[in-house]
């Protein structure tokens, strides 16, 4: 019972207290009206040189999006403990690491989710993005777990915000590291073949390389291998995420880290 | 009148070094301009444009002297916030706009490193040729585009001062310049909504003047708007700061982050 | 069976500075510290800054690992079996820091109020109790980044008593609060004690800890160097007279000199805003204020008193290092 409410109610209060873009008035601007721009650029660049449809720029672009939520919202999660100085109260409590950890990510998802939907809605309405209606579905589920690769892939990063000061420099490097490497923009086959390989490593890949199969009518049966490897490469960075926070506690107690700042 | 002059100046030159030392500051602003640099050139590529690639590479760059500045204005008021030091430098006795004019042009010219290393990323990777048209104008045009970016950043600024969610505006603000001034994607060829904006907005003509330069073509013109644009900027600028802070006390919102 | 018990706890740092040659250094901030709580006991931790205070009572919270030493907190080990010992201790640092400045005082108590497993049906109550006692009610709906010091100060201490802990750790508890909001204060710790709790207490107000502490521990550079009541720790010092003289511009020259009259055992200058208040101790029944002022011959002296000495003159002389 107080492992749900844990999950449920502390997530949400904790999400309220370190996401801080959660005012409206940061939020919108944020992460939905600037993230129009750059569906809107790149689909323009992407007519510009006469490449190809707009539909794979919006997938692309909408799907990448969420990233700003799943990496900057996953960091602040955790790093912002300890600008605020409550990570020690936070680890003096008796409650069980694992549903604060997961407590967080859940906001974190359904934000991702939120922009990612606006993000479609924008193609469509600007762009005149249309996918077959029957599709509709298995892209939300594609899109569902991409939001929570990237999530869990935040959140790893997130992890190091309990014992390196600088943890946003390395989430920005990451969020820009992921448009190119992901294939947003640029398919994985025009890279050269180490960038693709590490990026067939990164959240998104699948999910984006899948989402772009299934706008343009392909099965979801067609792409169940990519969507597959999205939800393996999803769970292994939960694992990482996890352990690496758990390991940061105790190694914080040890080294006396928890409360510099 | 030479105050003001040796304030900016001495203050400029203060920012200029302080944001080059600050690693975080210098890398995301040069990193973001790579990845842009890099993606576009990838599309352009692949596509059937017949342009050179250098033409990427500076749209790149001039983007990475307008992230400088975006996200370092911003930033600057931002952090002051948080440090608790805006109330202090609102009361001191020096005209808030001589204080802030040069963190901006600083933020502003900070931004070359993104420009250079650009181009520099470009050469090395996609081989492209640095072989300007107008060597001894494009080292005029770049200076001038700076300073009117700069001078933008004050007009933003002083927004940042007012409104304690500036960190929103700097977050949204980088893709629609971007897109809106045709630093890669040609005015002409953007949705008619865009092009009015795009002329009142400094990095338009900066960049074209700096295209010109280097890919051929008579820059001065731009070269002339952009430094127009940056007059008005002033003293825009100057008016919305002293107002915005008269109204930031008013609103007893200095102190709060 | 003791609530607390620590024995030879002990922690070093280990620090590293400069960037091209990076040296470690050492630092051991507690050197072998053993002390027992009872039950219901109010019991003082003294000692200047950088003496080890707060390093012990980290450890003593499971935020720290000790480096060596153990300490049990109601039997429970606090390296081996944190969470048991999470689970029946609260604590309260104070200091601007530490809360989530962005919610209201209430969503802040009502998220630790999940983190330390109160009823869901328990904690509507648990929190109007404390925020209650703290002398915050009424306040709560106001965001933590509009309070004030003091009002942060008993946020503190509200969220460490959530959950009715058996034993409390209060550092500095009345530091920053108001005259008449610190007299509260020490009402409502006292009364803690009365309900049946164990607290240690950290302070800096020697009058504090003479009215509050049933036992104090005094610590210095890292160890015990005195452990008792109050009135144990003031018998230390009862063979010693005070002359306390008030000064104007009496240069460190004239301090050692003062030193060196016969008969003062040690001599402490506290500077105030416009003269120096001078204390020197010395074995009773000396009659020391004449050659004092002897010494003093050139520097204008205020107000000289001579008077018996306190807990705080104990403390002082318990851990100066001449």
């Amino acid at each position: 019972m107080t492992t749900m409410r844990l999950v449920f109610v502390g997530g949400g209060i904790s999400y309220r207290a370190l996401f801080n873009w959660i005012h409206p008035a940061m939020y919108v601007p944020t992460m939905l009206l600037g993230p129009i721009f750059q569906i809107l650029f790149f689909v323009y660049l992407g007519r510009y040189n006469g490449l190809q449809s707009d539909s794979f720029f919006v997938v692309g672009n909408a799907v990448q999006m969420s990233g700003m939520a799943g990496v900057f919202a996953s960091t602040m999660s955790i790093a912002n403990e300890r600008q605020f100085g409550t990570l020690a109260p936070l680890l003096a409590t008796p409650a069980a690491r694992l549903p604060i950890f997961v407590g967080r990510m859940l906001p974190v998802a359904a934000n991702g989710l939120v922009v990612s939907a606006f993000g479609f809605c924008i193609g469509s309405l600007l762009l005149g993005f249309r996918p077959p209606l029957s599709s509709i579905p298995a892209l939300a589920l594609v899109v569902v777990v991409s939001v929570f690769s990237c999530t869990a892939f935040g959140f790893t990063l997130g992890s190091f915000g309990m014992r390196a000061r600088d943890v946003f420099l390395i989430s920005n490097l990451a969020y820009y590291v992921m448009w190119l490497f992901c294939g947003v923009n640029v398919p994985l086959s025009a890279l050269p073949g180490w960038m693709a390989t590490i990026g067939r490593g990164l959240p998104f890949t699948h999910g984006i390389a899948a989402a772009r199969a299934l706008a343009v009518g392909a099965s979801l049966g067609s792409v169940s291998g990519q969507v597959l490897k999205e939800l393996a490469i999803g769970s292994v960075y939960l694992i990482v995420a996890f352990g690496l926070f758990r390991a940061f506690e105790v190694e914080g107690r040890r080294r006396a880290s928890l409360e510099t700042y | 009148m030479k105050r003001a002059l040796r304030l900016t100046a001495v203050g400029w030159v203060f920012h200029v070094k302080g944001l080059t030392m600050s690693g975080f500051f210098v890398v995301t602003t040069t990193f973001l301009p790579l990845v842009l640099a890099t993606t576009a050139s990838y599309m352009a590529r692949a596509g059937q444009r017949q342009g050179t690639l250098l033409y990427v590479s500076l749209g790149a760059g001039v983007m990475g002297i307008w992230s400088s500045t975006l996200f370092g204005s911003g930033g600057a008021i931002q952090w002051q916030r948080w440090q608790g030091t805006l109330e202090l430098i609102v009361a001191a006795p020096a005209r808030f706009v001589l204080v802030i004019l040069p963190l901006t042009l600083a933020t502003a010219t900070v931004g070359i490193y993104s420009l250079a290393s650009t181009l520099i990323w470009g050469w090395l990777v996609f081989g492209v040729p640095f072989h300007l048209v107008h060597p001894f104008l494009f080292v005029l045009a770049v200076p001038a585009a700076v300073l009117g970016l700069g001078l933008l950043g004050l007009v933003l600024a002083s927004t940042f001062v007012l409104y304690r969610y500036a960190n929103a505006l700097s977050n949204m603000l980088e893709f629609p310049v971007l897109f809106v001034t045709g630093l890669l994607v040609p005015v002409a060829l953007l949705p008619g909504w865009a092009q009015p904006v795009s002329w009142v907005l400094a990095p338009t003509w900066g960049m074209n003047a700096i295209r010109q330069a280097a890919l051929g073509g008579s820059p001065l013109d731009d070269l002339a708007m952009t430094l127009l644009l940056g007059a008005c900027y002033l003293v825009l600028g100057s008016v919305l700061l002293e107002n915005f802070a008269r109204l930031a006390r008013d609103r007893a919102t200095l102190a709060l982050t | 069976m003791a609530v607390v018990e620590a024995e030879g706890l002990a922690r070093t740092y280990r620090t590293s500075t400069g960037v091209f040659r990076r040296r470690t250094l050492e630092v051991e901030a507690v050197r072998g510290v053993t002390f027992e709580i009872a039950e219901g006991e109010l019991f003082g931790l003294l000692g200047p800054n950088g003496a080890g205070k707060t390093t012990t009572i980290k450890m003593l919270i499971t935020l720290l690992l000790p480096t060596s030493g153990t300490a049990r907190v109601l039997g429970y080990d606090v390296a081996r079996q944190p969470r048991e010992v999470r689970r029946r201790i609260g604590y309260a640092f104070g200091g601007d820091r530490g809360l989530y400045e962005r919610l209201s005082a209430l969503d802040n108590l009502r998220y630790f109020a999940e983190l330390y497993g109160v009823e869901p049906r328990e904690q509507r109550r648990r929190i109007d109790f404390v925020l209650d006692l703290v002398g915050l009610a009424g306040r709560e709906r106001e965001r933590v980044e509009g309070y004030s010091r003091g009002m942060r100060q008993r946020l503190h201490i509200a969220r460490g008593l959530l959950h009715d802990p058996p034993v409390v750790f209060l550092d500095e508890p009345t530091i920053g609060v108001d005259p008449v909001g610190a007299r509260d204060l020490r009402a409502t710790i006292a009364s803690l004690v009365e309900a049946g709790k164990t607290v240690l207490l950290t302070t800096h107000y020697m009058f504090e800890a003479d009215a509050l502490c049933d036992r104090i521990a005094v610590i210095a550079q890292g160890r015990i160097v005195a452990e008792g009541t109050p009135a144990d720790l003031k018998r230390t010092v009862a063979d010693l007279t005070v002359v306390e003289i008030e000064a104007f511009g009496a240069s460190e020259h004239v301090i050692q000199r003062l030193r060196g009259v016969e008969g003062v055992a040690s001599v402490a200058v506290e500077e105030q805003e416009q003269a120096q208040l001078i204390r020197v101790q010395a074995a009773s029944g000396l009659e020391l204020t004449q050659p004092l002022l002897r010494e003093l011959d050139g520097a204008r002296v205020g107000r000289v008193a001579v008077r018996e000495p306190t807990l705080e003159d104990a403390y002082v002389a318990l851990v100066t290092v001449e």
